[in-house]
């Protein structure tokens, strides 16, 4: 598997007065995966990302992004290419004063010719499903439309990864529904690397790893299955656990002999059914 | 206070080609003391219809009254302090309002502002920062040095420290952590049950607006077109999901579950214990209804 991303051993502080945000930090993540850290509000998942397009530099340890290390300043805009961010609030992200503009500026500015430009805008809108919205303004837009924009943006840098920073805590249910489909699509289609930052552990649980952040360290990983096996950990750093999670431990409450692997409502839906016809 | 809505159209810029209906002839009443929910999708109109209930937008045309104080279509300004001194809004991440140098000068704003002497408001100001449960070691802090859910509180409080008999919220739980919502939500459960206050929230959670509220008003397109129970409004699920809205998770997940045993829908629920009583019900007996 080709590495990516690379964080070896990091820790940091914004001051000297300030507690470490992040302790001891290593990870790897491998080219197509779609990797989910998760953890409260202060854990040090946003500081963990800009750390990985070298916006942070991390006071100890190491971080490489495709082989170039983010303390050589020398490769920074390379680095910054490769990984892209998707942020929190849709309205903060918008420089174009239409949609094509919007997905075109990032392209300009890393100076790739116009023809190439004007091809690769046409694929990305169509791939996050706005290219009928191409010459609208994005403040008409819905905020799952704009993260969408957004997303395309980015993908028109041909990055190696796409990082998205709570990408979708800001967004009504269908906005969030329109955001993990998109990024889904592209981790399948095109094979891009997705690291998504979340609170949301309905949409950690489509991940292929997760990552779980407390107190500015990883404290567990694993895949979906692994890390909802114990779900008293998570909630006892205050995550809110999925819908089929909290209902697995309240149905072997009343004698329902439920597994507990079901992570998804359809997983629950069909375990009961077959646990229903055994019955 | 009772809250009245009689016949209220607002237009945004009329007369302009960006002419648009946003309240399309409104019809309402929120009870005194009552927990009222409104639900719709983006753009339906539910934040232009709370922002009239304490005058920051006034009618196109039709009547609001709160109490015995009236807004209408008019030209003359009307004095609407009486009015915003019983009506507080929480605006959507009232964070971005917090200005001043300390957390306590910024929750004293409000009430100072109406004419309480300093002394009074501090008091006040100290009892709301105690209330919405941000501790004291941070009262003399910058508030801009607080986390997030910690800088809500504190706006929180300075809409609180007015001594309001109604307070709308305009998504107070967007962009916090799940720890942090539960402690928002858990705090006005708290001042509607335990201070009687008339709480009015806008919310895009169908679960938040199924177990906090005693009414649910549903906006679409500037027009109220349900209003009712959770139980009566939820129950009508076709119609909601038409205008783009669901059911809360709980109902969503036992209607598969009901298709799939090929058992009839069940009527709404909205506790996960409620839920898990149901669908042991259901593996049980196999009756669907309990």
């Amino acid at each position: 598997m080709e590495k990516i991303i690379e964080v070896s051993d990091i820790s940091y502080n914004y001051s000297d007065d300030h507690p470490k945000v992040l302790k001891h930090v290593s990870l790897t993540i491998n080219k197509g995966e779609w990797v989910s850290i998760i953890g409260h509000n202060g854990s040090g998942k946003s500081t963990l990302a800009k750390c990985l397009n070298g916006l942070i530099i991390p006071q100890e340890g190491s971080v490489h992004v495709g082989g170039f290390d983010t303390r050589d300043p020398e490769h920074i805009w390379e680095i910054r290419r490769l990984v892209g961010m998707v942020f929190q609030n849709p309205d903060n992200q918008f420089v174009g004063s239409t949609v094509m503009d919007d997905v075109a500026f990032g392209m300009e500015n890393h100076g790739i010719p116009r023809e190439e430009m004007v091809r690769r805008l046409h694929e990305v809108l169509r791939l996050v499903r706005m290219d009928a919205f191409a010459d609208r303004e994005p403040y008409r837009l819905s905020g799952g439309q704009k993260q969408r924009v957004a997303i395309a943006g980015i993908v028109a840098l041909q990055p190696l990864i796409i990082i998205l920073d709570e990408a979708t805590s800001m967004l009504d249910p269908e906005g969030r529904r329109e955001i993990i489909q998109t990024v889904r699509s592209l981790n399948k289609k095109l094979g891009l690397t997705v690291l998504s930052i979340t609170h949301d552990l309905e949409e950690a649980v489509h991940a292929d790893r997760i990552l779980v952040m407390n107190q500015g360290q990883v404290v567990k990983k694993g895949t979906p299955h692994e890390i909802f096996k114990t779900p008293e950990l998570l909630e006892k750093i205050g995550l809110d656990l999925p819908f089929a999670v909290k209902m697995n431990g309240l149905l072997r409450a009343r004698g329902i002999a439920v597994t507990g692997t079901a992570l998804t409502e359809e997983e629950l839906v069909n375990e009961l059914w077959t646990l229903h016809s055994t019955m | 206070m009772d809250i009245t809505f009689h016949n209220v159209t607002h237009v945004y810029h009329p007369k302009t080609p960006f002419e648009r209906t946003a309240l399309d002839r409104i019809n309402l009443r929120i009870r005194s003391g009552s927990f009222t929910s409104i639900i719709g999708h983006t753009g339906s109109g539910k934040s232009t219809l709370v922002q009239h209930i304490n005058g920051l937008l006034r009618p196109t045309s039709g009547l609001i009254t709160a109490g015995d104080l009236k807004i209408q279509a008019q030209k003359k300004k009307q004095d609407l302090k009486p009015l915003r001194r019983k009506i507080g809004l929480v605006f959507q991440y009232p964070e971005h309002q917090l200005f001043e140098e300390t957390v306590i000068k910024d929750v004293c704003f409000g009430p100072m502002n109406f004419g309480v002497p300093s002394a009074e408001a501090t008091k006040r100001a100290e009892e709301c920062l105690s209330l919405v449960g941000l501790p004291s070691q941070f009262w003399h802090q910058s508030p801009f040095d607080l986390s997030g859910g910690q800088m809500r509180r504190v706006a929180i409080a300075g809409v609180l420290a007015v001594n309001p008999e109604v307070v709308i919220l305009d998504e107070p739980t967007a962009g916090l952590d799940p720890s942090g919502r539960k402690e928002i939500l858990n705090l006005f459960k708290k001042l509607h049950q335990e201070m009687n206050l008339t709480i009015i929230m806008v919310t895009h959670n169908m679960g938040d607006a199924a177990t906090l509220s005693d009414e649910v008003v549903v906006m679409d397109s500037g027009r109220l077109v349900m209003s009712g129970t959770p139980e009566q409004i939820f129950s009508r699920d076709r119609e909601l999901r038409k205008i783009g809205l669901d059911v809360p998770e709980t109902m969503l997940f036992l209607d598969s579950l009901t298709d799939k045993f090929d058992q009839p829908r069940m009527t709404p629920v909205f506790s996960l214990k409620g839920t898990a009583d149901r669908i042991a019900g259901l593996m049980n007996g196999g009756a669907a209804d309990v």
